[in-house]
């Protein structure tokens, strides 16, 4: 219990400190960055809309933040997730528009077919890393721009909605995910998305498979010793990653857009990586985090508007965050020059 | 002692009667004393050997001699005159040299350029390997520790590896040497050659202190014992008034047997057959060549043999971990080099693994969660895939007590464990899965002497139980205490069987060395 509080209080400091470089950076283009913080907190819990906007951006964020906590636990670090997602948002999206079905199964399948593409596109990946054990980071990596660029393709060549737009049809109404409020496009996602993060840390602390899944991330020669098929489980955990990335997709398509469109979630692939690294791989916690980066996006918002400084600061923040996360575990580690690359193998 | 001896034209100008002294010595990390006001002196001349548990403090106590910790309180004297080692440098300079237990040298580089690295001899700004080479030769012909100085550290064995490691001490002028269980890799007949060579030291008027676990090295090469028990000093004695008996009773603080375990006759039936088993190794070289044997129920065969001739292959294959080449290994039918780790466990193995920490345990998660591992699918522990938490907490408090594993608790994680108790956390794991066949590859490595004899009594009742039991160690006494019939391997093959009441020591160490007993005059075949 005492290390998890440690690890915590470690996570903690690190933000302070990424948020004390943040404002010093804040301070070199002459603003104050209380006026800056200020203007974020206000951006993003200022009223009743700013709160809904706020968690409308944490959901993506989320989900995928999930999809990385499920393969950092199994010990693959699925950096592809931005990828897995445009090509569920793309298939969800197909789903909606090519394909009428009667109202709530209709949204039901094109978010079952997200989960496949997001499946299906990482399997690849997946494949090279168990038969040939080609390193999944770079693999994942890779495949984000063939993803982003592959249905950027789809969108503009095959299916583009006359008109000038680079965006799909829109989908049909029923394959709408329904609207929380009527003041806001904040929709059932968040719900789906924190009911998917207790059933992930659940599975993970209180299932026979979910144990078998942890012990090859964090000792694997135990595991494979133990008796438990390391590879067919690093296999299907990327598989199971790429699937929830690709329902973060499908849910931002059916939830917020109702259309695909090139460039439709910017960046949610990355953050959620990164909310679920400052998490330690909890999925808990990553509700915390996701919710941390959501407001940063939508405060930012703001910012330009109010402010001298870009909201490009919020993108420093979060790399800031990072590094003081990265060298906190090199200094506790000194001399250890692969520490800080462990660090993010649960 | 002979002063014409080149060694003794060194540097020292007064005759102090002592080499070392170690005043007071008291060390803390945290609420933890490493030492203990431990007062230590080691004459000149003398070979001292320093024995004790693990975690008796004799690292802590070297490693502050040798400035790698600064003491909290008490003074160290130096040839007479108090000195405050703040690091290695200060005690290299005041004539200190230690060999650590792991070595340290570049596999790349020639034997001279490790002597000298760090320290090369230059010419005009460039390294000058002729007169490394030069040097060397002659350190090595003065102090009797054979080496070709142009050879390449990657082709040598490890007990040549352990000469250049001395030769590096002597190249830095050290006249008192620190060896840290320098024996624990060498065949028995290189151990007696490093004897030699210590003698010779000593008897140039040098000092050797030499840590140890191995009490029948201490008895055969020391002159003084001086046994450190939880930090603190229990006493300094000359090895000649001292049985090994009174070393065990001072070390643990009781009486403590390392006798042949009495036992009945064994004739099970066969649960392990093993027939022209070949592997290779990370490299894809044959490291396990031709190798048969058979294990029945209620026997413990042992495998002896130096690290690194076949025997982490061979529990490898057996476990499933490494495919086999060529050959087959029988469990009850079974052929292991045809099955999945996970159905070689349910054919029925039990593996208490040679590097614990790596393969035996998670050490960043709890006693219970370790326990778990390979019964998270089964009852009680687990329903329709759901586990069962409390049930896995009520095991590892059974098994802590059963196992007397030193811990706080079921939630207590393993790694803060010492190295006995995490091997009883595995122990405590494979020896109550009621399997028919136990693979212990080394038991007893780097866990101390009063644990060493709870494991060995825990491995003889599984033989009771009629168990099949086969045991690698590179321990020899170990092997000697516990098998009813002992294996010899040599380069990944099996030399030769030696029955456990009749064996002798010196039979097993030739088969060790490559060598088989009858012509004993052969060269060593490497």
């Amino acid at each position: 219990m005492s290390d998890k509080l440690r690890a915590f209080s470690g996570q903690i400091v690190a933000v302070l400190i990424a948020l004390a470089m943040g404002a010093v950076i804040i301070m070199l283009i002459d603003e104050s960055p209380i006026k800056v913080f200020m203007t974020l907190m206000r951006g993003a819990f200022g009223d009743q809309a700013k709160i809904a906007g706020t968690l409308l951006q944490t959901t993506p964020i989320l989900i995928c933040g999930i999809a990385a906590c499920i393969g950092l636990r199994g010990g693959m670090f699925n950096v592809g997730i931005e990828g897995q997602l445009f090509l569920g948002g793309f298939a969800a999206a197909w789903v909606g528009f090519a394909m009428p079905l009667p109202a709530g199964l209709h949204v039901v399948v094109a978010m079952a077919v997200a989960v496949i593409a997001g499946a299906a596109w990482v399997s690849i990946p997946a494949f090279f890393r168990v038969r040939y054990g080609t390193n999944e980071v770079v693999s994942t990596i890779l495949s984000n721009y063939v993803a982003v660029l592959l249905t950027s393709y789809l969108t503009i060549f095959l299916f583009k909605r006359p008109g000038g737009w680079s965006e799909t049809p829109p989908i049909l109404a029923t394959a709408y995910l329904p609207e929380l409020f009527a003041f806001s496009r904040l929709n059932w996602g968040l719900i789906i998305g924190l009911v998917l993060a207790l059933f992930v840390a659940w599975f993970f602390r209180h299932t026979a498979k979910g144990y078998s899944i942890s012990m090859v991330g964090s000792a694997p020669k135990f595991a494979e010793y133990g008796g438990i098929d390391v590879k067919r489980q690093g296999f299907l955990v990327l598989l199971a990653s790429g699937a929830v990335g690709g329902l973060a997709g499908g849910i931002e398509t059916l939830g917020v857009h109702h259309r695909f469109m090139e460039g439709f979630a910017p960046g949610f692939g990355f953050d959620g990586l990164i909310a679920a690294l400052l998490a330690n791989g909890s999925p808990i916690g990553t509700i915390v985090t996701a919710l941390f980066f959501g407001a940063l996006r939508n405060g930012s918002l703001l910012l330009e508007t109010d402010t001298n400084a870009s909201r490009e600061i919020i993108t420093v923040i979060q790399a800031l965050i990072i590094l003081s996360v990265s060298a906190q575990v090199l200094m506790k580690r000194r001399g250890d020059s692969t520490a800080g690359e462990r660090r993010w193998k649960f | 002692m002979s002063t014409t001896s080149p060694a003794m034209t060194a540097r020292e100008a007064g005759p102090a009667e002592t080499a070392v002294e170690l005043i007071g010595v008291t060390k803390r990390f945290g609420a933890f004393v490493a030492n203990e006001d431990v007062s230590l002196s080691v004459k000149r001349g003398e070979i001292h050997a320093i024995i004790g548990e693990n975690g008796a403090g004799k690292t802590t106590l070297m490693n502050i001699l040798f400035g790698l910790l600064q003491p909290d309180e008490g003074k160290i004297v130096l040839n007479g005159k108090e000195t405050v080692v703040t690091d290695p440098a200060t005690a290299i300079d005041a004539g200190l040299g230690m060999v650590h237990q792991h070595f340290k040298l570049v596999p790349s580089l020639s034997v001279a350029d490790n002597v000298f690295l760090g320290m090369e001899i230059r010419r005009n700004g460039l390294i000058d390997h002729r007169a490394q080479v030069e040097k060397t030769r002659e350190l090595s012909e003065r102090f009797g520790l054979k080496v070709d100085p142009e050879e390449r550290v990657s082709l040598l064995s490890v007990g040549i590896e352990q000469r250049i490691e001395i030769l590096k001490v002597l190249a830095r002028g050290a006249r008192t040497i620190i060896l840290d269980e320098p024996t624990a890799v060498l065949t028995p007949q290189e151990s007696r050659e490093l004897f030699q060579t210590l003698r010779g030291f000593v008897a140039g008027g040098m000092t050797v202190i030499f840590i140890s676990h191995h009490l029948e090295e201490v008895m055969e090469v020391s002159d003084t014992v001086t046994v450190l028990r939880h930090g603190k000093h229990v006493a300094t004695q000359p090895t000649a008034e001292l049985t090994k008996a009174d070393m065990v009773r001072m070390m643990v603080g009781r009486d403590v047997s390392f006798d042949r375990r009495p036992r009945d006759k064994t004739g099970g039936k066969v649960v392990l057959e093993v027939k022209n088993l070949w592997a290779r190794d990370d490299r894809h070289l044959p490291a396990l060549r031709d190798a048969s044997f058979t294990v029945r129920s209620g026997e413990i065969v042992g495998i002896a043999g130096v690290a690194g001739n076949g025997q982490t292959e061979l529990a490898e294959v057996l476990s499933g971990l490494r495919p086999a080449s060529h050959g087959s290994a029988l469990l009850k039918d079974s052929d292991l080099t045809t099955l999945s780790t996970s159905a070689i466990r349910q054919t029925g193995l039990a593996h208490v693994p040679g590097d614990r920490l790596v393969r035996g345990v998670d050490g960043s998660a709890s006693i219970s969660s370790n326990l778990l591992m390979g019964r998270q699918f089964k009852a009680p522990w687990s329903r329709n895939g759901v586990l069962d938490w409390r049930a896995a907490a009520n095991q590892a408090v059974e098994m802590i007590k059963r196992f007397d594993i030193r811990a706080r608790g079921p939630e207590d994680t393993v790694k803060r464990l010492s190295g006995g108790n995490i091997q009883k956390v595995v122990l405590a794991r494979e020896f109550t899965n009621d399997a028919d066949f136990l693979l212990v590859d080394q038991p007893t490595r780097g866990v101390d002497i009063g644990a060493q004899e709870s494991i060995h009594d825990e491995i003889m009742r599984q033989r009771a139980a009629g168990r099949a039991v086969l045991v690698i160690s590179v321990q020899l006494d170990e092997l000697l205490t516990l098998a009813d019939r002992i294996l010899v391997m040599f380069n990944g093959r099996i030399m030769g069987e030696v029955d456990g009441d009749s064996a002798d020591s010196e039979r097993i160490g030739m088969m060790m060395a490559g060598l088989q007993p009858g012509n004993a005059s052969d060269e060593v075949a490497s």
